[in-house]
């Protein structure tokens, strides 16, 4: 889809009112004031966030500083790094040792390496995780709704058959924080319409649309065909044209139309061929990049794909830091880099934005950023390196950290910000708030980071207080 | 003000200017009235109030906005807002759209501040604001129209005919009967209890309907639980549990609608808080720094404002609110009340070096005397918010409880109490009601459904009504996450196992041990037959029919079923067991009436042996009777005549031997509670689907429609799924299956299916062998709006 068609779409959606996106019921928000937005025209048509979930560690990723290899008694406060930096296909721009392939596609995107978060206190991933996704610090007084809720809300579906906002690899129950996970993974006030379609298993995301297990396909047909006869031959049925009536019917309808379309093939990795799949890897991430190609391709808006944040698991390391890394970095590097190649061989680069990104960073010593009243989680304290676990970067770290961006209207082979070269590691040129990162991104997208919805008759802004300020050094 | 004379005399200003400069003396009605209508009107009267300020009249523009006073007559200096109107700032100057004031029209306006300001009172800019009275207000009932005396009818009617709109005629008795079941205890009638209802011709069958309902109060209990929890944000799981930053107050609240505890008596034990009931004003502690809105002291302003007076405290937890009159100050003055220690005031988390005094914010009531203990300000608080003359206190509940019952508040949305109601004279009649009964939120839930209004065929609308609403009927409800699953569950016998919330719904520890039944005494010998129908059916129907000369003092229940039973006594369900060894033992002191009554029980074996025991003992001043099954009750197999009941085993023989003797039973309890109800477990994925809220916040109402993503949990989730497979086995194994499509219609829907229907539903099922075939029957249904849609 070009821009003038996008333009037009908008247009088009406009002028059709609810027609258009009633298949999904209103939940009845609307805008605030009476002032018209004006949005900017959309750079990108879909978005994928690939997120970091557990503090990814950007001196021993994206960002990488002096290197110093294990070695007993080693002072860890010397220590910034603990892998080599690597050259990539942009002259002069480093990164860590383990992303030799997303090396070879840094020329396709923009590397912002000044992104800053608040100290809140203690370090607490979920509360980081919530703020990052939803552009606001819980705890607040109303329910804040997602990014990928926000892109739902304000663009709508771009296939109306296919779900708007879909959540791949976080699993919801079973896990450590979970209701803290929950509580930002959902549309919020804008009402559940916009809220995820959560498929913590890649492999197994094809049973979201597929009849309940154990259900032919021929019996489940049969049963809305039923439904629909019923529905027909009731005799009130003159009695049931209410709204409420009306829009349940219409949700039964459009959810029926998923699970009956081409498009719902699109949540079969199965159907992927084998040696396009292999190239994802086979972790449940790799896959996950998979799907949401797949979906994205399908006319998803936004996809998150996480590598999953179990709290002390994955990136989220509180000891043996370094060789956690090594392990996330081969879990991400090929899958990554593949995704972003598949987009560019499709043609749909240009018009997807492809989003890295984590709640914070880390660093070897500093917990939140100096001076921070934040209690020390490491669990490998120690002055000298007597054992590998204690080797690697344990801390949170709020004062700088990367984000990756490819594609749709980001600037390619760019640097943006820098942190400092000693420690503490602080962003020192151009840094980027979370509001500014968002409105960054809802900039790209086509939404005015200004735009509020009326909750509780107050102004609820994309970005906090409608505050954020798009960081044109990014835009191509 | 009227419209042609602004315009007029606009026209007149700019031809004035044009001639005159400046006269001496400002006219404010031609000269600046104009400019202020052009130029602030749309943002700082009618109810706007941007930056805080209001200018509907002079003294609203004189009180100032959130930064304090921007006008002072005969001081252009310290007037701010003649700077702002003059700035070059364009992120300062007001207005802020369009080209601003001319310098002629600033010019004026400097002159009209140095004049004096001269404004006259009559002259409104706009109207202000509605604000409601604090005190309660008599209203007299206008006389009936059409014999409809009730005085929710007397008021609704005089509206209805003034507005030349019909008055909705009433539903039909099934409409009216599952509407009821559903609004008082959140649950389908049975097709028995629909038969009975439709069948009973004495007087006053709905007020008895509703009467009886409500004394179901483990049901209650059960169905209000979650409108309670919802509003005091109490939930089994969820952030702050694991660090101990939150507590509950399940047991308490249950208790407390168990034995329906008057309203101004749970606000006291609320905020004037027992150690059970603490969890609500005690908020959540979060971990880590939060902003300075979200302390445990502001959770306190905003929750206890919100919940009981339907004020929103929330922006006025971060600076003076843009939206109502409430500020800054007042908010933390509030959160003073709680607070262990002296706390500042901050805007926007920003320290402001003020100190806020724990005071209250209608101090019209009364005050909090700021220098007393914390626990004596709560204390003071309570009575304050229960202060009989607090009517925005009752204002607020009844009006919660008017849109959970009507679909929609006479004020609305309900947290936004100083929005003007649809019937103000009916607002205030209700909530002076609701104090005259004591606050006993049963009794004016009763008073309610009463009404012809409740009793109306609901109203159609084609799309959410907004502020052009006007009343013609009860709103259509969406069934909550809750109703769903437990009347899901009750067609299909397949409530989960077990509860979450630590709650008490043994039949009858709720209820205080009557004098009466003190002198009670079981009899040793226990005479009774293990009975059964001639028939070995799988599940069978036992009654028993009694006639007493009069009501006894009190009755004792003991009994058992090889596998499962539930017996009630005149239609009202008493107790129910699903394993033989734990048997079902109860007192009561008014299970039996004086002349006929009909003990009945439905006994289910699930394999082996097959027996049903009990013995009931009437106790009188000075005598006891005794009732025990045998060949005397009758008994009932599926699609078989009743007939009497066959004497299977004696009591105390192998293989059950004396389990009603068993030590391990207790007196005075039933062995098993009644099943167990979606509002007691935690919340799974389907109900959060459904729109069961992530209790954080208090949360008033739920999602009116079905989304897609909901569509689909719901056409493949696995959870329904799951549940209609084992429901489909229970109902397969009780019932035949050609049967199946009437019972259940008339269990769901509350009617029969037409022929057409019937075919429909039959063909599903024919074509399977299993029960598959049950499974798409009940999803078929479970789907329809009709099924969904409380009309």
């Amino acid at each position: 889809m070009n821009l003038s068609d996008s333009l037009q779409r908008r247009q088009f959606l406009k002028q059709l009112g609810l027609a258009s996106t009633a298949a999904l019921a209103t939940s009845g928000t609307h805008l605030w004031g009476n002032e018209e937005i004006v949005h900017p025209s959309a750079r990108a048509d879909s978005c994928i966030l690939l997120w970091m979930g557990g503090g990814m560690a950007a001196p021993d990723t994206f960002d990488p500083k002096t290197y110093l290899p294990y070695e007993d008694g080693l002072e860890v406060k010397k220590i910034l790094s603990t892998f080599p930096a690597i050259d990539t296909n942009v002259d002069g721009v480093k990164i860590s040792q383990g992303l030799e392939n997303i090396a070879q596609v840094m020329d396709r995107g923009t590397l912002i390496r000044s992104a800053i978060q608040p100290d809140l206190g203690a370090i607490l991933h979920s509360r980081h995780q919530y703020h990052w996704h939803t552009g606001y610090v819980p705890p607040i007084t109303v329910a804040a709704p997602h990014l990928g809720a926000w892109m739902s809300k304000v663009l709508g579906p771009k296939n109306e058959v296919v779900p708007p906002f879909i959540n791949i690899g976080q699993r919801l129950e079973g896990v450590g924080e979970k209701e803290e996970l929950k509580a930002f993974t959902t549309a919020g006030f804008f009402g559940s319409e916009h809220g995820p379609m959560n498929l913590p298993f890649p492999e197994q995301a094809v049973q979201s649309v597929q009849p309940p297990k154990g259900m032919e396909p021929g019996r489940f047909s049969n049963r809305y065909k039923h439904f629909k006869s019923l529905l027909d031959q009731n005799p009130n049925r003159d009695n049931m044209s209410d709204f409420q009536g009306e829009s349940m019917i219409r949700s039964m309808e459009s959810a029926h139309r998923l699970l009956q379309s081409d498009e719902k093939h699109a949540f079969d990795l199965t159907r992927e061929p084998k040696d396009s799949a292999n190239k994802y890897g086979d972790s449940r991430f790799g896959q996950g990049c998979l799907l949401a190609r797949r979906l994205v391709e399908q006319g998803s808006r936004f996809v998150e794909v996480t590598t999953e944040y179990v709290p002390f698991l994955n990136w989220d390391t509180h000891e043996n830091g370094h060789t956690t890394a090594t392990r996330m970095k081969k879990e991400i590097d090929q899958p990554v880099a593949q995704l972003i190649l598949d987009l560019e061989a499709r043609g749909m680069l240009d018009r997807t934005l492809v989003i890295l990104a984590s709640e914070f960073s880390r660093d070897m010593m500093i917990e939140g950023v100096p001076g921070s009243t934040a209690p020390d989680q490491s669990r490998a304290r120690t002055d000298k390196l007597k054992e590998m676990k204690q080797y690697g970067l344990h801390r949170h770290f709020t004062g700088g950290s990367s984000v990756m961006m490819w594609g749709g209207g980001v600037k390619k082979g760019h640097v943006h910000g820098a942190t400092a070269e000693e420690r503490p590691l602080m962003a020192v040129k151009d840094p980027v708030s979370i509001e500014d990162l968002h409105a960054t991104i809802y900039t790209i997208m086509g939404i005015n980071p200004k735009t509020a919805y009326e909750v509780e008759k107050r102004p609820f802004y994309a970005t906090k207080d409608g505050i954020g300020k798009c960081a044109n050094g990014v835009l191509a | 003000m009227t419209r042609y004379a602004t315009t007029s005399s606009l026209t007149f200003l700019i031809l004035l200017l044009c001639i005159q400069p400046l006269p001496g003396k400002i006219d404010f009605v031609h000269q600046v009235l104009p400019i202020l209508k052009k130029n602030c009107a749309e943002c700082h009267t009618e109810g706007q109030k941007k930056g805080g300020l209001a200018m509907n009249t002079l003294s609203e523009f004189l009180a100032g906005g959130e930064g304090g006073e921007v006008a002072v007559p005969g001081n252009p200096e310290d007037s701010y807002f003649l700077e702002l109107v003059n700035s070059d700032d364009s992120d300062e100057r007001m207005p802020p759209k369009g080209s601003g004031l001319t310098d002629e029209e600033v010019k004026l306006l400097h002159q009209w501040v140095e004049d004096g300001m001269d404004w006259p009172e009559e002259i409104r800019l706009g109207e202000s604001g509605w604000e409601p009275s604090l005190k309660p207000r008599k209203i007299t009932l206008p006389i009936a129209i059409f014999g409809r005396t009730h005085p929710i009818d007397r008021l609704l009617d005089r509206d209805l005919i003034k507005r030349k709109a019909p008055l909705p005629s009433p539903t039909d008795d099934r409409t009216f009967i599952r509407r009821a079941y559903l609004d008082t205890i959140g649950l389908l009638p049975t097709p028995e209890e629909l038969d009975k209802f439709l069948a009973d011709t004495k007087p006053n069958k709905y007020g008895r309907l509703v009467g009886g309902l409500l004394e179901r109060d483990v049901a209650y209990a059960d169905h209000w639980l979650t409108f309670w929890n919802d509003l005091l944000r109490n939930d089994y799981t969820g952030t702050g549990f694991i660090t101990k930053g939150r507590t509950q107050i399940t047991t308490w609240l249950y208790e407390a609608l168990r034995k329906n505890m008057t309203y101004d008596q749970m606000t006291r034990e609320l905020i004037d808080t027992k150690e059970k009931s603490a969890g609500f004003i005690n908020g959540i502690k979060w971990r880590g720094n939060v902003n300075a809105s979200q302390t445990r002291n502001m959770q306190f302003a905003q929750n206890v404002s919100q919940v009981f007076l339907g004020i929103n405290m929330k922006c006025a937890s971060c600076h003076d609110s843009f939206i109502d009159r409430w500020t800054l100050q007042e908010a933390y003055d509030l959160a003073a009340v709680f607070s262990e220690k002296p706390l500042e005031l901050e805007r926007c988390d920003v320290p402001t070096g003020k100190m806020a005094t724990a005071r209250w914010i209608f101090p019209e009531l009364g005050q909090i005397d700021a220098n007393a203990s914390k626990t004596k300000r709560l204390k003071q608080l309570a009575a304050l918010m229960t202060h009989p003359e607090n009517g925005r206190f009752t204002r607020t509940m009844v009006n919660r409880i008017w849109a959970q019952l009507m679909g929609r508040g006479i004020v609305h949305p309900v947290d936004a109490m100083h929005t003007k109601p649809w019937n103000e004279d009916l607002l205030d009649f209700l909530a002076n009601r609701f104090a005259e009964d004591k606050y006993d939120l049963k009794k004016f839930i009763h008073f309610v459904m009463c009404s012809e209004a409740y009793r109306s065929s609901s109203s159609l609308l084609s799309k959410e009504p907004g502020i052009d609403y006007a009343y013609n009927g009860p709103l259509p409800k969406r069934m909550s996450a809750e109703q769903l699953m437990d009347s899901i569950w009750q067609v299909t016998s397949s409530n989960p196992k077990n509860a979450n919330a630590k709650v008490d719904r043994k039949f009858d520890n709720a209820k205080p041990v009557p004098s009466e039944i003190l002198s009670f005494s079981w009899p040793e010998k226990i005479s009774a037959n293990w009975i059964w129908s001639k028939e070995e059916a799988p599940k069978i129907k036992l009654r028993k029919e009694v006639t007493l000369d009069e009501k006894p003092q009190s009755s004792g229940i003991l009994a058992t079923c090889d596998n499962a039973f539930s017996i009630s006594i005149n239609g009202r369900y008493i107790a129910r067991s699903t394993a033989w060894e734990k048997p079902v033992k109860l007192l009561q002191s008014d299970l039996f009436q004086a002349g006929k009554n009909l003990i009945e029980v439905e006994a289910e074996m699930f394999g082996g042996a097959q027996g049903f025991v009990g013995q009931i003992v009437l106790q009188y001043e000075n005598r006891q009777e005794v009732i025990e099954t045998g060949a005397d009750w009758l008994a009932q197999a599926p699609d078989q005549d009743w007939s009497q009941a066959q004497a299977v085993k004696e009591y105390g023989q192998a293989p059950w031997s004396k389990v009603l003797h068993s030590q391990s039973i207790q007196d005075g309890k039933t062995g098993t509670d009644p099943p167990v109800r979606a509002s007691l477990v935690a919340n799974d994925f389907l109900m959060r689907s459904l729109g069961r809220p992530h209790r954080d916040q208090v949360v008033t109402s739920r999602p009116s429609s079905l989304t897609t993503l909901q569509a689909i949990d719901l056409a493949n989730g696995e959870i329904l799924s799951n549940t209609l497979t084992k429901g489909a086995q229970n109902l397969s194994r009780s019932k035949k299956r050609k049967d199946i499509p009437v019972w259940l219609y008339r269990h769901a829907l509350g009617r029969s299916p037409t022929e057409k229907e019937e075919r429909t539903l039959l063909a599903v099922t024919q074509n399977s062998t299993d029960h598959q075939g049950v499974e798409d029957l009940l999803w078929l249904v479970f789907m329809q709006p009709d099924f969904q849609i409380i009309r």
